[in-house]
């Protein structure tokens, strides 16, 4: 009823082959993406610039590691690393006077080109051995971050980003910052969803089924594993970029450590492998629960609902959150994305409870 | 119905003219780390800040019905958490700031800047931040990391001498446990000793490989510069190696916690102190008093008097007194005329529980002034006076950095 079918017949092969077949999806798109735009209008600015922001960023982020690890199954867990050389990149390339639009895709490739090197090892390795291979890259780009003091910025660490602009409009206020973020987060989502779609992406799932079958049917496995790591890593590079640039404004290495990779392989698994929606769902959740729980927990403390010690209260957040991620898993195994598409599928039939598909 | 509306106008007019300022609520964020890097420090830290702020309005400090309420929120030392937990704060009316997080700072600082609020950053993050002509809203308000490298080399220099000898500094690898390379590389020249680094991987649950190398290198003296569990066992691997507890300094980040992990080997080991320990001084007996004993207590009564739990207190007490200071302005108290109350202090020393600090309007680390403290197996027992050492070095470092950091921008 809420997803009505009725009436929607595809005559040809291309409104058969629209991301978005049911007109109810397609207008709860639209009507969404309308939300966002005009999010600064509405949205108070602790909101806008504490949850929304860095919701939209770290699913840009989701995005791209989800490409690898979703749908090409190259398990990744250096993720913030990738991340970091594309904000040092971006902040360096523009201090040399690059033009920040051009800084952008030039720190993508940067990062797109070390990922790739150290995706290499992917050739070679699989599962856990490509994780071992991946946490390798996390703390050799944190060491050299860390180490030189030419990338960090000098004796505390911290570089600052400098004043740009993006296609004349100034990056400065949290509204423009908010803009640029979700043009990022709004294309990699539009790129994704097409990938899927292309022969490209067809091969990556090969490649992710089980790749000496993949070769067997003409896949080449080292050109598309590689291709993998490059695309994913360069999203994510641009999405450091744009964390520095739209969100921290200063970075420090600790921004990008061991804990971050960890957090995104999160937002990805607690979202969905391999989902879009997933992807901002997951985000969403890893990024924002621990704040509102914090918040929560420490309202109920001050009106004297839980006397106990501050040490207790920071960590009784922890323990919900902890207990939530668990739930969610063993309630829904494949994430978020399949919880919200339960849901979607029980509205498509009701009120009849068995759908076609 | 006319004459209740009339008495109630009068009344709520007299009441309003017998009260000319309200009194006022002074906000402070302690927005810290509870649950993941500087869990070591930040409960006892807290616990003593809200104590003191405590004892503060029990006892009316701030004069004129005014007190003073902490908002505590835990960060887990994540940026984009810290600057949620700040927007939030700062909506609620907080004007002060402690993250206890060099990250979070980090991500903060330029914006509380810009929006004119003052930023305490006491043994943590920037140590220019001390140039209060470049950082208007900063506070480090202790003796920065160089500080604190040059209290301990002076007090080599005073117990053993320093000419032709050989200085160890095993750090952990990050940009803190280099800070204080400058101080050293200066001095070395200055006083004729030499040193090298030995840095160990963080977090520092395994240090063997660093401290056989030290113990090839025969170093006359050794600092330790790290934190948290890493400190025991720096101690313990270097008595392992053949190192003197009594050789051993270590940055401000050594307490009671860390003794006990360590046990008997420990006695004789240095440490540097921006604060006494202990309970016998008067702020902490008050607290013990009317904070304490009333039941209003906001931990464990053991951690009372803990280094790390005056440290805490100290922070509050410099805080306090400037917004008492600020307050004389007039009322409300902002960003603005909290910095000013800063700089208006001059030798406060907390009732004896830390060394005279004045801060000026170029000067926000207060002086600088420390002291060496030794572990005696039961408690610290300082060895030192309350002083600062080589302040026109550290000034000069701090002013060389901070003047990079505004050229950059």
């Amino acid at each position: 009823m809420f997803y009505r079918l009725s009436g929607t017949y595809h005559t040809s092969y291309q409104a058969d082959r629209k991301l978005w077949k049911i007109p109810t999806d397609r207008w709860l798109v639209i009507g969404l993406l309308i939300l966002a735009l005009l999010a600064p209008l509405y949205v108070s600015p602790l909101y806008l610039g504490s949850y929304v922001l860095p919701w939209v960023i770290w699913s840009a982020a989701a995005l791209s590691l989800t490409l690898l690890m979703g749908l090409a199954g190259q398990l990744h867990f250096g993720f913030a690393a990738v991340m970091a050389i594309g904000a040092y990149a971006s902040i360096h390339l523009v201090r040399a006077g690059i033009p920040f639009e051009i800084a952008l895709l030039l720190s993508g490739l940067i990062s797109a080109v070390i990922g790739a090197v150290f995706g290499g090892a992917a050739l070679r390795v699989k599962g856990l051995y490509l994780v071992m291979a991946t946490l390798a890259m996390q703390y050799l780009v944190d060491w050299v971050v860390v180490n030189v003091p030419a990338i960090s910025g000098g004796a505390h660490a911290t570089l600052r980003t400098p004043e740009v602009s993006f296609l004349f409009l100034p990056i400065e206020s949290l509204a423009s910052r908010y803009w640029l973020a979700l043009g990022w987060a709004v294309l990699l989502t539009v790129f994704f969803m097409n990938v899927k779609r292309t022969s490209f992406g067809r091969a990556l799932v090969a490649i992710r089924d089980k790749d000496f079958a993949a070769a067997v049917i003409g896949v080449d496995p080292f050109r598309t594993k590689l291709m993998a790591f490059f695309t994913s890593s360069f999203m994510g590079g641009v999405t450091g970029a744009i964390l520095a640039f739209c969100f921290y404004r200063a970075v420090t290495p600790e921004q990008f450590g061991f804990n971050v990779s960890i957090q995104l392989v999160a937002m990805v698994l607690v979202g969905g492998l391999g989902s879009v929606i997933g992807s901002w769902l997951g985000a969403g959740f890893v990024l924002l629960a621990p704040i509102f729980l914090t918040n929560l927990v420490s309202g109920l403390a001050a009106s004297g609902w839980v006397p106990v010690s501050q040490n207790f209260l920071s960590h009784l957040p922890l323990m919900i959150y902890g207990a939530m991620i668990i739930g969610f898993l063993l309630l829904e195994p494949l994430g978020l994305a399949k919880i919200y598409d339960n849901i979607r599928k029980y509205f498509l039939v009701w009120p009849f409870r068995h759908a076609r598909s | 119905m006319t004459f209740l509306r009339k008495l109630a106008l009068t009344t709520a007019l007299v009441a309003g003219l017998s009260a000319p300022v309200a009194a006022e609520d002074v906000k402070f964020g302690l927005l810290q780390d509870f649950t993941a890097v500087y869990t070591f420090v930040t409960g006892q830290y807290n616990q003593g800040q809200q104590d003191y702020l405590a004892l503060v309005n029990a006892e009316g400090t701030l004069g004129d019905g005014n007190t003073v309420t902490a908002i505590v929120r835990d960060t887990g030392n994540q940026p984009q958490r810290g600057i949620e937990a700040y927007n939030r704060a700062k909506e609620e009316g907080a004007i002060l700031f402690d993250f206890l997080s060099t990250p979070v700072s980090a991500a903060i600082l330029d914006q509380a800047q810009a929006d004119k609020n003052v930023v305490i950053t006491p043994a943590h993050g920037r140590g220019d931040a001390s140039d209060g002509t470049v950082f208007p809203y900063v506070f480090p308000m202790l003796p920065t990391y160089w500080a604190q490298a040059a209290a301990l080399i002076e007090h080599m220099k005073e117990t053993g001498g320093l000419e032709g000898k050989k200085i160890a500094i095993v750090h952990i690898d990050s940009p803190f446990g280099r800070e204080p390379g400058p101080i050293l590389e200066a001095l070395s020249k200055q006083e004729g000793f030499e040193f090298q680094a030995f840095p160990y991987a963080s977090p520092g649950n395994e240090q063997s490989a660093a401290w056989s190398e030290v113990r090839r290198y025969r170093p006359d003296y050794v600092l330790i510069w790290g934190a948290g569990g890493g400190q025991a066992v720096s101690v313990r691997t270097a008595i392992q190696n053949g190192i003197r507890p009594e050789q051993i300094h270590s940055v401000i980040w050594l307490a009671e916690t860390d003794a006990a992990n360590v046990g008997p080997q420990m006695k004789g080991v240095k440490r540097f102190e921006a604060t006494a320990s202990g309970t016998d001084h008067p702020i902490i007996q008050r607290i013990q008093e009317k904070v304490i004993d009333a039941g209003k207590g906001s931990g464990d009564q053991a951690n009372v008097g803990n280094s790390y739990y005056n440290l805490g207190v100290a922070t509050m007490a410099v805080a306090v007194e400037a917004a008492r200071l600020g307050l004389e302005e007039g009322q409300p108290l902002t960003g603005e005329t909290l910095k000013a109350g800063f700089e208006k202090i001059a030798g406060f020393d907390a009732e004896g529980l830390m060394p005279p600090v004045t801060y000026t309007a170029e000067d926000h680390q207060g002086g600088g002034a420390g002291r060496v403290s030794e572990w005696d197996g039961e408690k610290w027992v300082p060895v030192s006076e309350w002083k600062a050492s080589y302040p026109e070095l550290i000034r000069q470092v701090i002013e060389e950095s901070a003047a990079k950091y505004a050229a950059e921008h």
